[in-house]
C-alpha cells in the first residue's frame, strides 16, 4: 500500500512541476502549483522508505 | 482510527532510527549549503563523518545566543539563520524575549505547513477530531504556539473559534454561546478561567469542554489533574518552542509525552556535560533537531528544557520515544542556600495538596549574606483567620519537606496577585547575581 502511495505522490509531483512550467506567465496558477509542491514535500517526508524496502 | 499517521506512528523502532539518521544527514547537508550560521559553524565537519547515531553526538550544539548573533547580519531581520531566500518567507514569528533579545523566526509556506503537520500529531493524539469546536482564548500576536494550534485544528477538520480581543468574562460567555467543546490554553489561564467562571456563579464543568490541550508552561501532573477536575474534561500536555517547533505530545494513556518522530530527533543529554544520553527515569536537557524544516535549519538546538526520559513503549501502540515529564527550564533552576531549587516543585505541591490556594508567587531575595525565599499566597475568599493560619503552617511545613528550604509564607488579599494569560511568571529571583 505504502509503495502505491509513494508512486502516486511522485506522479502528482511531476504533474505539479509541469503545471508550474506551463503557467510561467500566470502568477495565480504558478503559485497554486508551487503550493501543491509544498505539500508534496510534506507527503514525501511522511512516507519515508525503510531500509528493508530499499533492499 | 487512533493514529494520525498509522504508517509513521507504528514503524519498528530500528526503522525509525534509520530514517532519522538519514533525515539528519539531509538537513545537515542542507544547512551547510544554505545557512550562513552552519556554513561557518560546521566548517570542519564532513557529512561522510556521520555514519551512526553516535556520530551525531560529535556535532556541536546550537544555542539561542548564536541565533541572536547571526540574525544581526543581513538580510534583515533574520540574517545568517535563514535557510531560504528571504523572498520565500511568508510568516514572521518571534520568541517571547524573556531571556534577552527575541529571536525572529522565518517560515516559508512549506516550512509552516511542515510545522502544522507535526502539530496535527499532537492534536490527534489528544483526541481532537472534526466534531470539536475549539475555542482559543487568546490574541495570538507574533508568538507561534497558538497560531500553530489554530492552523493544525483547521487541518484536522475541527471548527476553530479565535477568542482574542475579549476579556475572560467575555470568553466564558462566548464558550457558552457557541457551545465550544475543545479549548487550548496555558495551564495558568485554564485555572484562571475556572476561577472567573466560579466568580460568575458558573461551574466550569458545565461549560461543556471535553478536551483541553495545554501549552506554554511546564504543567505538573497535579495541575493537569486539577484542570480535569475543574472542567470535567480530558486535559493533555505538550512541549515545544518557537525555534524547534512543538516536538512532543501526550496520548490518551496520559503517561508522559511522545516525541513526534521522525519529525524531530530529540536527544536527552546529561545536564552537566551535555554530551551523553541519560538513562530512562533520569533528568536531562532536551536537544532537538527539526528534521524537515528548511527555512530555518536548526542542528542540535539546546532547548534548555529539563525533562525526564521516559519508557520506550506505550499502551497506545506508538513506537516513538517518550519523555516521562517536563521538569522545567535550566534557566529556572536556582541554587538557594546551596540547595538546587525548581519552582515546579512548589507548584506541584500547591496544586496537589492546597486546593484553597488560588494564586501564588515565589520571591527570592538576598538579605545580608543570606538568601530568603518567600511564597506570597492568595487563598479562596471566605476562609476564617484560623483556617488561614492553618494553611500558612501547612504550607511552611510541606514546602520545607518538598524543597529542603524554609519559606516565609505571606498572605495576600484576594485578587491582588497577577493573573496570567500566557506564560506565568510566578518565580522572581531578586538577587543581583545567580548562584548557579
Amino acid at each position: 500500500m505504502i509503495e502505491e502511495i509513494r508512486h502516486e505522490i511522485e506522479t502528482i509531483e511531476e504533474s505539479a512541476n509541469r503545471l508550474k512550467r506551463l503557467a510561467e506567465a500566470n502568477p495565480a496558477i504558478r503559485k497554486n502549483a508551487e503550493i501543491l509542491l509544498n505539500f508534496i514535500y510534506i507527503l514525501k517526508f511522511i512516507t519515508p522508505e525503510t531500509e528493508k524496502e530499499e533492499n | 482510527m487512533n493514529y494520525w499517521n498509522p504508517y509513521l506512528e507504528t514503524l519498528p523502532r530500528e526503522e525509525l532510527d534509520k530514517i532519522e539518521l538519514s533525515y539528519f544527514k539531509k538537513i545537515f547537508s542542507y544547512a551547510k549549503e544554505y545557512s550562513i550560521l552552519y556554513q561557518e559553524k560546521m566548517k570542519g565537519i564532513d557529512l561522510r563523518d556521520i555514519k551512526t547515531p553516535d556520530d551525531i553526538k560529535k556535532i556541536p550544539l546550537t544555542d539561542k545566543e548564536e541565533l541572536r548573533k547571526y540574525q544581526e547580519m543581513e538580510p534583515f531581520p533574520y540574517g545568517g539563520i535563514l535557510g531560504r531566500s528571504i523572498d520565500e518567507v511568508t510568516t514572521f514569528r518571534q520568541t517571547s524575549g524573556t531571556t534577552g533579545k527575541p529571536v525572529y523566526v522565518p517560515e516559508t509556506y512549506e516550512s509552516w505547513q511542515w510545522r502544522i503537520e507535526a502539530w496535527c500529531h499532537i492534536l490527534y493524539m489528544a483526541g481532537f477530531r472534526p466534531h470539536h469546536r475549539v475555542f482559543l482564548p487568546f490574541g495570538y500576536n507574533v508568538y507561534v504556539a497558538f497560531w500553530e494550534a489554530h492552523y493544525a485544528s483547521e487541518k484536522l477538520g475541527c471548527e476553530l473559534v479565535p477568542g482574542g480581543a475579549l476579556d475572560t468574562k467575555g470568553r466564558i460567555h462566548k464558550i457558552i454561546e457557541i457551545r465550544a467543546n475543545g479549548m487550548m490554553n496555558t495551564p495558568t489561564y485554564g485555572l484562571h478561567i475556572a476561577e472567573e467562571a466560579k466568580n460568575m456563579g458558573i461551574d466550569p464543568a458545565s461549560l461543556g469542554i471535553e478536551r483541553m490541550l495545554c501549552a506554554g508552561e511546564p504543567m505538573p501532573e497535579a495541575t493537569r489533574r486539577r484542570l480535569e477536575g475543574l472542567f470535567g474534561c480530558h486535559v493533555f500536555d505538550h512541549i515545544g518552542g518557537t525555534e524547534p517547533c512543538a516536538w512532543a505530545g501526550m496520548c490518551e494513556v496520559k503517561e508522559g509525552l511522545h516525541i513526534i518522530e521522525p519529525f524531530f530527533l530529540v536527544e536527552i543529554l546529561d545536564r552537566e556535560t551535555l554530551q551523553k544520553e541519560v538513562e530512562e527515569g533520569e533528568i536531562g536537557v532536551a536537544v532537538v533537531t527539526p528534521l524537515g524544516r528548511r527555512s530555518f535549519p536548526l542542528i542540535r538546538f539546546n532547548t534548555k528544557d529539563l525533562v525526564i526520559k521516559g519508557k520506550e513503549t506505550c499502551l497506545c501502540g506508538r513506537t516513538s520515544r517518550k519523555i516521562k515529564e517536563v521538569v522545567g527550564r535550566t534557566d529556572d533552576l536556582r541554587k538557594i542556600r546551596g540547595v538546587l531549587f525548581s519552582p515546579k516543585t512548589v507548584e506541584e505541591a500547591i496544586r496537589h495538596e492546597f486546593p484553597e490556594v488560588v494564586e501564588f508567587e515565589i520571591v527570592v531575595e538576598r538579605k545580608g549574606i543570606m538568601d530568603e525565599i518567600t511564597i506570597r499566597t492568595e487563598v479562596a475568599p471566605g476562609l476564617s483567620e484560623k483556617e488561614i493560619d492553618h494553611v500558612k503552617a501547612r504550607l511552611r511545613e510541606n514546602l520545607k519537606v518538598k524543597t529542603n528550604l524554609s519559606f516565609h509564607v505571606q498572605m495576600e488579599p484576594p485578587g491582588s496577585l497577577p493573573r496570567y494569560t500566557l506564560k506565568a511568571k510566578r518565580f522572581k529571583d531578586m538577587r543581583e547575581t545567580r548562584n548557579d
